[in-house]
């Protein structure tokens, strides 16, 4: 007897959990962890391992961020994918090429420079790719959605989404990774030049 | 005038700022041999302003010395990529190569936008205290006024008019860069809008946009000298026969002082 109400009170502990990290209840998503520990007990951790292993059947994931020291009070859990998406269903979500691409340059520089670098670099450095007039408002967006944040002394920094969302090794590793597109390396007037595939395209006339 | 124990001080603060602001090598900085000038300045220093200022130093070594610790934490990491291969690879990628590489690496928030009861309380509040429709579009209780006159000198009281005819003021404008041109024919644009204080400056260039719209002045740009030139016509153009391009030019205050200085 006292089993199943053990069970039962940990169904109803995993679906508070559910609850608490999938609705947003703040300015952003996720919950920090003094909530968890509020609603769900001192062993918030081992339910949340549970529903980690619950959200594994649906492709999702608790993925946790600390912003001062690791296990603290303010750490704040998020549920994510589980994998990536790809490209054409990041552009369902929204996103444009060039912004994703934008967003990739100015992480990796950031990245390559300890984790800051000063606005005006960044800028400049997305100026060499992207049209000036999108590089201000794109930045801008990125730092109200939490992907890049910046200081009053004009040093961006990596945002807390970001932390949250982007595998940053993953994204240095591929991006070393990646070749020169074909069209590229290609001898001056070699044959069979490669049109622009028909997504960027799109990007271009938007 | 800042003394020599001064401008090492300011020296030094200024150093460290840079270090912080723009995330230069901390390890570039000589941070033993400035804190052994410091100690030997020490005791010479009486002014407060001179402690004030040794503090402020002391203060940006520390800085540096924690941020040769980050640094350190920094390159030792899985994450230390050398800036210039990144810039490399940033540079010689298109687009749709690094959005790519995003999305591989990318693991998006997932959140419901929900109700909250506080949410629901606010705007059934907001709803029991809004006025019904024909209440909140009746009119303005007003009075009908009937027109009057109004006087020139009324409205340039108002700033509404100036007192003196604009054409007049374009005439004294183009009569003014002919003196200036001179037998050259021609004068820097930025020489000749230049004034005592910013906002005649910017009185100047608005009316040097009018000379060159109105036919009353050419606009040449230098762009391999970053220089714009103006050449004042001996006579007005008729506004059918003038060219019209738009080339916006900004002014800030920071360059108007740049320019002033350089000028003496």
């Amino acid at each position: 007897m006292a089993e199943e109400h053990d069970i039962v009170e940990l169904r109803e502990k995993l679906a508070r959990a559910t609850q608490l990290l999938l609705f947003r209840h703040h300015m952003r998503p996720g919950t920090k962890a003094w909530e968890l520990r509020h609603a769900l007990g001192r062993d918030y951790k081992q339910i949340l391992k549970l529903l980690d292993a619950e959200l594994e059947k649906l492709g999702l994931t608790v993925k946790h961020t600390s912003e001062g020291e690791e296990g603290s009070e303010s750490d704040r859990y998020f549920v994510t994918l589980r994998g990536h998406p790809t490209l054409t269903e990041a552009r369902t979500f929204g996103w444009r090429i060039d912004d994703m691409g934008m967003l990739t340059a100015a992480l990796a520089y950031i990245l390559s420079k300890g984790g800051k670098a000063p606005l005006k670099e960044v800028e400049r450095m997305l100026q060499e790719k992207f049209p000036r007039w999108r590089i201000e408002s794109t930045i801008d967006r990125f730092i109200r959605r939490g992907y890049l944040s910046e200081d009053d002394e004009g040093l961006l920094y990596i945002g807390w989404r970001a932390r949250a969302e982007v595998d940053q090794k993953t994204l240095l590793g591929l991006l070393l990774g990646k070749e020169k597109p074909a069209e590229e390396r290609k001898p001056e007037g070699g044959e069979g030049e490669a049109e622009p595939s028909g997504e960027v395209a799109e990007e271009e006339k938007a | 005038m800042p003394s020599e124990r001064q401008e090492l001080m300011l020296r030094i603060i200024d150093l460290c700022d840079t270090v912080r602001k723009r995330g230069l090598d901390p390890f570039d900085v000589e941070v033993r041999e400035f804190f052994d000038r410091l100690r030997e300045l020490l005791p010479k220093l009486r002014k407060h302003e001179e402690l004030y200022l040794d503090i402020q130093a002391v203060l940006g070594l520390a800085d540096v010395v924690f941020q040769q610790g980050e640094w350190i934490k920094h390159k030792s990491s899985m994450l230390y990529l050398d800036p210039l291969l990144i810039m490399l690879k940033l540079h010689a990628l298109p687009a749709k190569d690094l959005a790519e590489v995003l999305t591989h690496s990318w693991h998006p928030i997932i959140d419901l936008e929900a109700l909250t009861p506080h949410g629901v309380k606010e705007g059934l509040d907001y709803w029991r205290n809004l006025p019904p429709l024909d209440e909140r579009w009746r009119g303005l209780d007003t009075t009908e006024v009937l027109t009057g006159e109004i006087a020139r000198r009324e409205l340039a009281r108002m700033g509404i008019l100036s007192d003196e005819d604009f054409a007049a003021v374009m005439d004294r404008a183009w009569r003014e860069l002919k003196d200036a041109a001179g037998d050259g024919g021609e004068i820097s644009y930025w020489d000749f809008i230049s004034e005592r204080s910013f906002e005649e400056t910017v009185v100047k260039a608005w009316l040097v946009s009018f000379l060159v719209s109105y036919g009353y002045a050419t606009l040449e740009i230098k762009s391999l000298e970053e220089d714009i030139t103006l050449r004042p016509l001996p006579k007005p153009q008729r506004l059918e026969c003038v060219t019209t391009s738009s080339v916006p030019i900004s002014i800030s205050r920071e360059e108007w002082l740049q320019r002033r200085r350089a000028r003496g």
